[in-house]
């Protein structure tokens, strides 16, 4: 035990230093610095949600399309990042491996919190200036909100421990997980409700944990103007399985790389 | 000490495979100069790289039941597009020690003066070597892996490498990877030639060193 608490400090230690690191390194210390993790998903959120109010107008389906776009295209951008920074992240930080505390894991997991947080942050900023002006909603259950964030952080990090190293071991992965994001966009919910969905269609679509992260959101966000459909225990099976899969599979391919 | 037991290391791409090390078995103790000898490509740096966990062996077992460096080389362990200084903030920090103490030691023993706050892909694998020996002798290990890199610094670098690693740690285990035969018979009391993916320790340098000479 005593051993265990000790590499566990370890770990705390290596990954608070791989963040400051990464930060520095792509945001520099310059202008805004590392503000700029929040800039591209609101920029991005903000303005689609404009494209699709002027051509949908400003409501649909009863709930404002502004926030409505906003609320799904900022988890969309955060699982889009972090599945893209996925690829050959092992080879990418190679130089780090020569310290022998750092895991591969610590990369996956640094690069997924650093995009959770700045989702988090473009959504805490971009919906508090959208309230001021009239066009986003005091969210109705701030619990259920971040219950659904924390679904959907939890499969994208699961998700990303199986593509990292799997884009290691095989070109065609790699090339396909720019494809693979698109792919998953109708599986995500990103732009709909479920609850707009026939039945068996919806279904299917409870086997996505994306699916039940973003209608408790949109629920915690919206309340009773809209109506969820999710399925806690099915979403954390299906992370839980990805899980394991993306451990195992990390500690494999770790066994395989050369390091220049 | 650390033990190697049995360790094997192919390298695939593709199709390809090559097996670099068939069986590695040896034991570094405290206090041992190891000179590891071997023709180009015989596999120093993939055993040194083992040794330091920076890659796995594909079989067999590497034990570490004392601390021990990275591998210190022309590359490895620094993040080029960040200076010096930020790579020692950085291994400061995942080596658990104060910052202030590595600092003040790594500009006296590089003397790399104003470029420590220059990105290090910026430096000539001198200046990278002067880095990576000052800030692995500011953590203190008590194993040091050392690939080739003694001989890149200047005559100056050389002797406080010298008087660092053969006087002042003289109560260090030291494996060092070199071509330098005067170097290695001067300074290490055993050696190891590798060999077609075996690797035969001597516990007589000089009799390693002839042997050497033969490939």
């Amino acid at each position: 035990m005593g051993r265990f608490t000790q590499a566990l400090r370890v770990q705390v230690k290596v990954i608070k230093a791989l963040m400051i690191r990464e930060l520095v390194t792509r945001f520099g210390r310059e202008n805004i610095g590392f503000l700029w993790i929040m800039a591209e998903p609101l920029m991005f959120a903000s303005m689609v949600g404009l494209a699709w109010s002027i051509l949908k107008g400003p409501q649909n389906h009863g709930v404002g399309v502004i926030p409505f776009v906003v609320s799904g295209y900022i988890p969309l951008t955060f699982m889009r990042h972090s599945f893209a920074q996925s690829a050959k992240i092992f080879v990418a930080n190679s130089a780090l491996l020569y310290h022998r505390q750092i895991k591969v894991l610590d990369f996956i997991f640094v690069r997924v919190s650093l995009e959770a947080i700045g989702a988090m942050m473009a959504y805490l900023f971009g919906g508090t200036v959208l309230l001021f002006f009239g066009y986003f909603p005091v969210p109705a259950d701030v619990g259920m909100l971040i219950l659904g964030w924390a679904i959907y952080v939890g499969f994208v990090l699961s998700v990303c421990l199986v593509l990292a190293p799997l884009s290691e071991v095989s070109e065609v992965v790699e090339k396909i997980i720019p494809v693979s994001v698109y792919l998953a966009i109708p599986f995500s919910g990103v732009f709909n409700m479920a609850a707009w969905l026939p039945v068996t269609l919806r279904d299917y679509l409870m086997w996505s944990p994306f699916v039940t992260g973003m209608e408790l959101m949109r629920a915690g966000l919206f309340g009773d103007a809209v109506l969820p459909y999710y399925d806690i225990p099915k979403a954390l099976t299906v992370t839980f399985a990805c899980l394991v899969a993306g451990l195992v599979l990390c500690r494999r391919v770790r066994r395989m790389v050369a390091v220049s | 000490m650390i033990y190697c037991r049995n360790v094997h290391k192919e390298y695939r791409s593709g199709r390809v495979s090559k097996s670099v090390l068939r069986g590695v078995d040896f034991e570094i103790n405290p206090r041992d100069r190891i000179g590891v000898l071997g023709r180009n490509g015989a596999g120093k740096s993939t055993l040194i790289r083992l040794i330091g966990g920076v890659e796995m062996p594909t079989q067999g077992k590497i034990v570490r039941k004392m601390t021990c460096s990275w591998p210190l080389g022309f590359n490895g362990g620094f993040q080029g597009s960040l200076t010096g200084l930020d790579n020692a903030r950085f291994i400061a920090r995942i080596y658990d020690k104060p910052y202030r103490e590595m600092r003040d030691f790594i500009e006296e023993f590089t003397e790399l003066g104003g470029q420590l706050r220059m990105p290090v892909k910026t430096y000539s694998s001198g200046m990278r070597a002067r880095l990576a020996f000052a800030l692995s002798l500011a953590i203190e290990f008590e194993c040091y892996l050392i690939d080739e890199v003694i001989m890149v610094g200047d005559q100056s670098f050389q002797k406080k490498c010298e008087a660092a690693f053969f006087r002042e740690r003289d109560d260090r285990a030291l494996l060092l990877a070199s071509h330098n035969t005067s170097m290695v018979k001067k300074y290490c009391n055993r050696a190891i030639v590798l060999n077609e993916g075996v690797a035969t320790m001597y516990e007589d340098v000089g009799k390693a060193l002839k042997i050497y000479a033969e490939f």
